[in-house]
């Protein structure tokens, strides 16, 4: 039962997911074309929820007791915040982050990472 | 007056060429212009995270140089961490997050004409102001408790010198002597902290002077995390930390520095080393603006922070009357997030979205035990109310807590590099 709603939240994030890689991609143009901008930090709805996230999770540091999270694939974020969701265990703290996200918010902040990620993957 | 700024020649072309580049993000002429009065945890964070913008002038206000933190001081206390592993220097903020830091201190704001006054005479305009002073202590509230008395009894609550000297002092202390902790009335910087510290040096005393006991005499009948508490000391403590809770001794009344005791309703206490910590109000730039009710915080909307008293001006960090949001390094940080969003809105027109107000304290009882609390909360009828709370829980087993201090110390690195920009 539980797996069942577990896994429609996923293919939902998938859906919306999508639409925001489409609209990424639309102001990935916008900010290519004014150049100047692309140094300033992101400020859309991921970014912002992401800003949280830095609190506990070092930047660049992957032996801390806190695991990393700069590396981490949009699949790989959402499938472990949907866990976090349903379970106090192992984490508290990452039970309440979890249950404070919407599934839209979810969705915005583990794409915003993987983005993140992605372009820091780039040569 | 020193002024530190990274952006020399090629930074201010750059900030330059940004305002012509992106006229959308530039009210009136130039950028808009941003002050954040405090360079602690909250004024850093939201310095930070608007420098980061790049689309508005910061300009940090902040007398001291270093930033000792508060969070983990209590471990250096019980000689399990260096001062100079809490320090942290501003520079990395000025040069890695475009931000200009003025080492000097706010005198006088002017909310009416946009304007922020410094002890060293300049003024400085702004489109908003962000104030984050942190606490002030209500010295004189207990009678003889003043400054001189804190050179003698620290409160060591704001770290740095005060923690040298508790320091000094429990490491002085013959074996067999009294430790007092006088615990300040609700609401305060760090509910659990005082508590923390008794355990903490109780470890210490454990080790090296086991005859010594830790007497907490508390302005109240019940504290943060109090059943975590009592259960470890009994665990690790046994028969060391004694807790008189204010129905039993009264108020705590007056000091009595030359003798080194403390003076309740009922009784006189005398102490080897005495740490008290007294009653606390908002830092007193935000008292002297105007910023303050009559409880001595400061009213904010819970969404922008925005002072509710003066129009352009937030407020974040212990000084705000917090609601449900406990004063701590946490929820500092995490209302200076909100707090850059919502100025950047206004400022520039960036969206703005639904703020995520977190606190998740890390508690040491034990060098390897520790516990956690996790919360969130929202704005509700204007004020910051909890959503959601979890607490670790008696009796978890002793892995857990193992690695919740581990997790502690992982926190602690990554929560410093999020406040002070390192390692991004
Ligand atoms: C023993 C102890 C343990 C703690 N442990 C934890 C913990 O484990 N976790 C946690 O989350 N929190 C903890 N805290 C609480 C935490 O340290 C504070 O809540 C936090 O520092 C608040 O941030 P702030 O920005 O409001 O104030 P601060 O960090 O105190 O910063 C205020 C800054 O404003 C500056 N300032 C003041 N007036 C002016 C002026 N007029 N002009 C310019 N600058 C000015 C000051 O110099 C200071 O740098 C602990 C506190 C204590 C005492």
């Amino acid at each position: 039962m539980k797996r069942v709603r577990r896994a429609a939240i996923v293919s939902r994030v998938k859906g919306l997911a999508a639409e925001i890689r489409w609209l990424l991609g639309v102001s990935l143009c916008a900010i290519l074309l004014s150049a100047a901008n692309s140094a300033a930090a992101d400020v859309s709805q991921g970014a912002q929820i992401a800003a949280t996230c830095a609190s506990c999770h070092h930047p660049t540091d992957g032996g801390q007791a806190i695991p990393p999270i700069a590396t981490l694939d949009e699949q790989a974020i959402v499938k472990a915040m949907l866990a976090f969701r349903a379970s106090e265990s192992p984490s508290h703290v990452m039970h309440a982050v979890a249950l404070s996200l919407s599934d839209d918010e979810l969705a915005a902040t583990a794409r915003y990472l993987a983005d993140r990620a992605n372009a820091g993957r780039q040569p | 007056m020193t002024d530190w700024t990274r952006r020399q020649i090629g930074g201010l072309a750059g900030g330059a060429m940004l305002a012509v580049a992106a006229p959308h993000f530039v009210r009136g002429q130039g950028r808009a212009k941003v002050v954040v009065i405090g360079g602690g945890i909250g004024g850093a964070t939201v310095a930070r995270y608007l420098g980061d913008m790049k689309s508005i002038d910061v300009t940090l206000v902040e007398p001291n140089s270093t930033h000792v933190t508060c969070f983990f001081s209590n471990l250096y206390l019980a000689g399990l961490r260096s001062l100079a592993s809490l320090t942290f220097g501003l520079e990395t903020l000025a040069e890695g997050h475009d931000i200009t830091i003025i080492r000097d201190s706010a005198v006088a704001i002017d909310p009416a004409g946009k304007a922020v006054e410094l002890r060293g005479g300049t003024k400085l305009s702004y489109d908003r102001l962000v104030v984050a002073p942190g606490i002030a202590l209500k010295f004189g509230e207990i009678e003889g408790y003043d400054e001189d008395a804190a050179k003698i009894m620290p409160h060591a609550w704001v770290a740095g010198p005060q923690s040298e000297l508790l320091r000094q002092q429990i490491k002085s202390m013959d074996d067999g002597g009294v430790f007092v902790i006088a615990a300040p009335p609700n609401p305060f910087r760090c509910p659990p902290a005082p508590y923390e510290r008794a355990s903490l040096v109780a470890y210490y005393f454990k080790q090296f002077k086991p005859k010594s006991k830790i007497l907490i005499l508390d302005a109240k009948d019940k504290f943060s995390g109090q059943e975590l508490f009592q259960d470890a000391w009994s665990r690790h403590y046994p028969g060391m930390i004694e807790w008189l809770p204010s129905q039993f001794i009264g108020a705590i009344k007056a000091v009595d520095v030359a003798a080194r005791s403390v003076v309740t309703e009922g009784e006189t206490f005398r102490a080897a080393v005495a740490n008290i910590i007294p009653a606390q109000k908002a830092g007193l730039i935000a008292e002297k603006a105007g910023l303050t009710d009559a409880s001595g915080w400061c009213p904010v909307d819970p969404v922008t922070f925005e002072s509710t008293l003066q129009p352009g001006v937030h407020v974040i960090g212990d000084s705000i009357v917090g609601g449900d949001m406990p004063k701590s390094a946490f929820s500092a940080n995490s209302q200076a997030k909100a707090c850059a969003f919502a100025v950047a809105a206004s400022l520039t027109g960036s969206p703005q979205f639904p703020p995520h107000l977190f606190n998740a304290c890390y508690t040491f009882l034990a060098p390897d035990d520790a516990f956690t609390n996790a919360l969130t909360f929202a704005p509700e009828g204007g004020r910051l109310k909890t959503v959601k709370m979890f607490i670790s829980k008696v009796g978890e087993s002793p892995e857990t807590r193992r690695r919740t201090a581990l997790h502690a110390v992982g926190w602690y690195s990554a929560f410093t590099a999020d406040v002070f920009g390192g390692g991004s």
